[in-house]
């Protein structure tokens, strides 16, 4: 006791070494990144280690980092036609199934972060690991060391394709029953490609492909409706204005 | 007093009180008046909703079925069970997921039957219109009788719906033709 309490990243660089790294700490939360090699090695004596004890897993997801960074929306012009923030970018709001774009090589595209809770020491820890394979990528699984890890990583799976080896029920978990792809992935169109209707001939609810285009692009201004056409309603006013005018007064010269 | 219970607009009764001129059946305690007006008066009187909350929207159902506006005056009780209903309340997001199972329900439900759309998503998928997994409106699926605008709509706002629809079905003849 006598001995000052070292810092967890600390006891993480000391006990893990360069299986490890260091990343920030963001509302006392420390952020490891982790090799992928070593995610179970690791994940087990961040358990089982007293120094550590993290008995429980309140949170599993995945990232997908293609694009990240980049932003669609900063502003850094503007003109009389407008801002020039979202007129260029590739975000999921600007392709259809058919137009999605190829995704570029990326290595550790894909990544899986965890967040861990030792009661005994009141701390959290947020652990990540990236998948070595962007095209088919697969983590180890950690159900059989945190239990509540296994509908996290049905959802992971479901919404970004991660495969994690050794999960007993790798099924998908929320999207529709026969749904294709992965739907939080960037090269996911947002509008998807399925649309639901009833049939009244078939009698069923039936599939069909997307109908509507995608949005993001689209100007939400239109300049072509009437607001626009002053010139046009200027003259059909004036003109209106003039009859009234010549009327009126015919008007009044009989009631006189 | 002074609590302001809201007074509905239209009697609802009004097949009970005929005109007030001389009747004399009516001076012997008995009402005459049309079939068709004898069954919608039952059956915009007691209008049972199948509960089919879906997201916020029910919220604001159960604040209108709860005691400051209370549904049941107007004869409106939640029923569980399709079987036992005559309107539903789409109250929310109608996932692609959700529509066969929602239809489904719909199919089990005894004729006459009405559908309410609550709320922006109900309508026309709302603020999800672009996203791929949900509904572009119910009325892709099921045929709807009253749409209530709104997101979500307030309690008020889904009782006036109801109301519309009692005014709706008093519309319809079902002996005359």
């Amino acid at each position: 006791m006598s001995e000052p309490a070292k810092p967890i990243s600390e006891l993480l660089s000391d006990r893990f070494g360069d299986r490890i790294s260091i990343g920030a700490s963001t509302k006392g939360i420390l952020t490891v990144e982790v090799d992928t090699s070593a995610w179970l090695e690791v994940c087990r004596s961040l358990r089982d280690e007293e120094e550590f004890s993290f008995e429980q897993l309140t949170d599993l997801c995945g990232v997908d980092y293609l694009s990240y960074g980049q932003s669609e929306w900063e502003t850094d012009d503007a003109s009389s036609e407008g801002f020039n923030r979202g007129v260029e970018g590739q975000g999921p709001g600007r392709f259809n199934w058919a137009d999605r774009p190829e995704a570029e090589d990326l290595e550790q595209r894909f990544g899986v972060v965890a967040h861990l809770l030792s009661f005994k020491h009141n701390r959290r820890l947020r652990i990540r690991c990236y998948a070595p394979d962007e095209g088919m990528p697969i983590v180890p699984s950690l159900v059989d060391i945190w239990s509540s890890a296994n509908w996290y990583e049905r959802e992971t799976f479901d919404l970004f394709g991660v495969v994690f080896e050794g999960h007993p029920d790798l099924r998908r978990i929320m999207t529709d029953y026969g749904f294709t792809g992965h739907p939080f992935r960037k090269d996911f169109p947002l509008i998807g490609n399925v649309a639901v209707r009833y049939d009244p001939q078939k009698k069923r609810v039936v599939y069909e492909p997307v109908e509507i285009e995608p949005r993001v692009g689209v100007p939400r201004v239109l300049r072509d409706d009437s607001r626009y056409k002053t010139d046009e309603l200027d003259q059909a006013a004036e003109a209106a204005a003039g009859e009234a005018a010549v009327n009126g007064s015919a008007a009044g010269e009989k009631e006189d | 007093m002074g609590m302001n219970n809201p007074v509905p607009l239209d009697s609802v009764d009004d097949i009970l009180r005929p005109s007030a001129d001389a009747n004399p059946l009516l001076d012997r305690g008995m009402v005459t008046t049309s079939l068709d007006a004898l069954l919608n008066w039952a059956r915009t009187g007691s209008m049972w909703p199948m509960t089919f909350g879906l997201a916020c929207c029910a919220v604001e159902m159960m604040q209108a079925g709860a005691a400051r506006y209370d549904l049941d005056r107007f004869g409106v009780i939640f029923r569980p069970s399709p079987r036992q209903s005559d309107v539903m309340i789409v109250a929310g997001t109608l996932t692609n997921k959700m529509a066969p199972a929602f239809r489904k329900v719909y199919d089990q439900m005894p004729n006459p039957r009405w559908v309410i759309s609550m709320g922006s998503c109900a309508n026309g998928g709302g603020y999800y219109h672009y996203a791929y997994s949900v509904t572009r409106g119910c009325d892709r699926v099921v045929p709807v009788d009253v749409y209530v605008p709104g997101c979500p709509p307030t309690a008020e706002a889904l009782i006036y719906g109801i109301l519309q629809l009692q005014a709706k079905i008093r519309r319809e003849s079902t002996i005359a033709r």
